[in-house]
């Protein structure tokens, strides 16, 4: 009987060791799904260069129809996979650790350096250097990490102001146009209706936006070092400026995203949003009721002599490591970024705003836009778009950063804390993970 | 694990032994071979992963490398002050919600399974049924109930003058014990009920007519009786509480920065993992495992304890 107990008690650990093991490696995600990378025969000139491009982007799949039928030298196919930040890049990333990667794959400027961090991206330099021309300037900056080009860019995110225009005009208040002025809108507007607030919280990449637009950048390179700055002096001017108006309970609580947040901006409990042009199709599709109310205007400045702007998200072609025929994967992503016919499909379908400059007197960017009154919304953007501040930098390892600036975030906003101490502990726990990694980080 | 050959004393005479090993070999064989490959492989990568650790140089824009360095990512991890508070918190978590949880569930199957219940085919449902609700479904749920904007409770209490910080940062940890307690005490009344259930009915028939009341019955026959069940299920609720993610993970966007990004074991592997960093996240979950396993051997070494005499 001794031995039948002692045979249990190990089983029963061996039991429980198992479950919270499994349990814990059941999210790294199971092994792409293999697509053999397609050789490229140079023996034959006439046979199509093959490859297969991932994305998740509404519209994809008919560029992808397009290019193919517009040439015979490269043949594309497109396979639709999770959006990044819900598996996506994992799927990517773990493919390439494999040697099974496709040949492209839509990623996100933020994420773009992390991914040439990890080894991830294949330098198509010396193909894409006769298009750069072309591109807007910070989103070429974007896909280039280190002196080489890894992709083309898609679309940016240039920001505005979208506010309650209703709400303004029955408030007798003027729309702000600088960040002194927004926040005296915003002591005006909870006079006028204690239950209105001006904006809410904003969290990692839409925080990230107010700081480039600020010309308060978070990571650069000098030299063969990376120099961490989320917790500069211009970062902390930022923080200031809105940890003041958390202590003047002039921001609302619902987090962003969150159905709280959409029911303000319907209900005009939420006055402005300072956010992304990709925010129009977000505010549209979740905050219907705020229909005919809104509109959109310059994002408020700094300084008014010298206008500047933020961007927030925006994504690339990329070309992923391991790809075999990369001239042609060039090929189709430049085509992907600069195809008129192609690219006014993407904004209908998913709302992009074109990377390249040419593109950004499409018609379907003069459309005026029934849920904002009739306002030709991207006449907006397009005077902003040229105002976006050239010089960002994203990090080598961005998940971690924003998660450990977002911890810090969530709590300032919420009231228990500073936004001043969240750069500072995203500043110390970026710079202690490279370090640890042996990167080499400028003091 | 021949259990066939050592289990059994060798029976004098019987020819077929060879060939039933053989058989037993067969039927064993695509168990252990389902195991090894789901179960025992996963692990194995697992430990032999954390192993190592990440190695980059320079601005870190080539692909990092693997160095082997046994105890680097298990030194860092002990050294985390956040790893080491979210152990630190499910410990606290365990302690007190699984005793409140199997009280909740033992005093539940007992009103149940007494003479006297009514409608006791009902009351099993019911309080069956949050099990049936997903883990983070019901976490959705009562991220409505508790949230500052949409609470109802809190706009009932308002007229009082009462407003309870359910996501406040002293108070998160209970909250989502409540709705931990929600979904499982009913899955472990069930158990503990179907124990109740074997009870021979001489013994409870015995003590009736020896004048035991009802209490007395619960208290010496019944809850000794199924002490075994009772067990199962708190072994069952540790493993459970090592592996807290989905409802603090679905509180944490409106909870206010109360629930930060590790503020379970397992969370905390997740922002490892997600900053791809995959050795070290091997490495806590390594050392959540073995001390999962080391509790609940303790657990069945302590109340196995009185039961040996």
């Amino acid at each position: 009987m001794k031995s039948f107990k002692r045979w249990g008690l190990a089983a029963a650990g061996t039991l429980a060791a198992t479950l919270a093991l499994t349990a814990c490696g059941g999210s790294s995600g199971a092994p792409a799904a293999s697509t053999p990378a397609p050789a490229a025969s140079s023996s034959e000139a006439a046979k199509p260069a093959e490859l297969t491009f991932w994305g998740w982007a509404p519209g994809y799949a008919d560029s992808v129809k397009a290019f193919n039928a517009s040439q015979s030298d490269v043949v594309v196919k497109y396979e639709e996979i999770q959006p990044g930040s819900r598996g996506g890049y994992e799927k990517m990333l773990n493919a390439v650790q494999a040697g099974n990667a496709a040949c492209l794959g839509q990623v996100g400027y933020e994420t773009l350096t992390s991914f040439a961090a990890q080894g991830a991206l294949e330098d198509v330099t010396q193909y894409a250097t006769a298009n750069q021309g072309e591109y807007v300037e910070f989103a070429w900056n974007s896909v280039t990490v280190g002196g080489k080009v890894f992709g083309a860019p898609v679309d940016t995110g240039p920001m505005a102001m979208y506010y309650n225009k209703a709400l303004f005009e029955k408030h007798k208040i003027a729309v702000p146009t600088t960040w002194d002025e927004y926040k005296v809108a915003a002591e005006k507007l909870k006079a006028a209706d204690p239950k209105v607030k001006i904006s809410s919280p904003y969290a990692n990449y839409d925080y990230a936006g107010m700081s480039w637009q600020a010309g308060a950048p978070w990571f650069g390179i000098e030299g063969d070092s990376w120099k961490v700055s989320i917790d500069s002096a211009e970062n902390n001017k930022v923080a200031e400026y809105w940890q003041s108006l958390v202590d003047a309970g002039t921001i609302a609580k619902a987090p962003m995203y969150d159905p709280a947040w959409f029911k303000g901006l319907g209900d005009g409990s939420i006055a402005t949003l300072v956010g992304a042009v990709w925010q129009a199709g977000v505010i549209k599709g979740d905050a219907a009721d705020g229909a005919g109310k809104w509109a959109v205007a310059p994002m408020p400045q700094w300084d008014a002599a010298s206008p500047k702007v933020g961007n927030v998200g925006g994504s690339a072609t990329a070309v992923l490591k391991g790809c075999e025929t990369p001239e042609a994967a060039w090929k189709f992503a430049n085509f992907l970024s600069t195809d008129a016919d192609s690219y006014g499909n993407l904004i209908e379908k998913a709302a992009l705003y074109p990377a390249v400059k040419a593109l950004l007197d499409l018609p379907q960017l003069t459309k005026a836009d029934e849920y904002f009154a009739g306002q030709k919304i991207f006449d907006v953007f397009k005077e902003e778009a040229l105002k976006v501040n050239t010089d960002w930098t994203w990090g080598p390892n961005m998940p971690l950063t924003t998660t450990k600036l977002d911890d810090g975030l969530n709590k300032a906003w919420a009231g228990n804390g500073k936004l001043a101490e969240a750069l500072v502990e995203a500043n110390t726990a970026t710079v202690e993970n490279m370090k640890s990694q042996g990167i080499n980080v400028a003091d | 694990m021949s259990v066939a050959s050592t289990a059994r004393p060798r029976k004098p005479g019987a020819k077929t032994n060879g060939r039933q090993g053989r058989t037993a070999a067969l039927l064993l064989a695509p168990f252990v071979v389902i195991f090894a490959a789901m179960y025992l492989a996963p692990l194995g990568f697992a430990v032999y992963r954390s192993l190592f650790v990440l190695k980059r140089d320079g601005l870190g824009l080539t692909a990092p490398t693997l160095a082997f360095d046994p105890m680097a990512n298990y030194l860092k991890a002990f050294a985390d002050p956040v790893f080491i508070e979210s152990l630190g918190r499910v410990l606290l978590f365990g302690v007190v919600q699984v005793p409140v949880m199997l009280g909740l569930s033992t005093g539940l199957a007992l009103l149940i399974d007494s003479r006297s219940a009514r409608a006791k085919g009902f009351f099993r449902l019911t309080s069956f049924l949050p099990y049936a609700v997903p883990g983070v479904i019901a976490a959705l749920m009562w991220s409505f109930l508790y949230s500052g904007t949409s609470s109802p409770i809190n706009a009932l209490l308002e007229p009082l003058g009462i407003e309870i910080p359910f996501l406040g940062e002293d108070m998160v940890l209970w909250s989502v014990a409540n709705i931990v307690t929600w979904g499982w005490t009913g899955y472990n009344m069930i158990i503990i009920y179907a124990a109740l259930q074997s009870i021979p009915g001489e013994i409870l028939e015995a003590a009736k007519i020896d004048g035991a009341s009802a209490w007395r019955i619960a208290w010496n026959i019944k809850i000794p009786m199924v002490r075994p069940a009772i067990i199962l299920t708190a072994v069952f609720s540790i493993i459970g509480t090592a592996q807290l993610y989905n409802e603090p993970k679905v509180l944490q966007s409106v909870s206010g920065g109360s629930i930060d990004s590790a503020f379970t074991p397992i969370m905390a592997a997740q922002v490892a993992t997600a900053a791809q960093n995959y050795p070290y996240a091997a490495a806590m979950s390594v050392i959540l495992a073995v001390l999962v396993g080391i509790l609940s051997i303790t657990f069945f070494k302590l109340t196995n304890r009185g039961s040996d005499a």
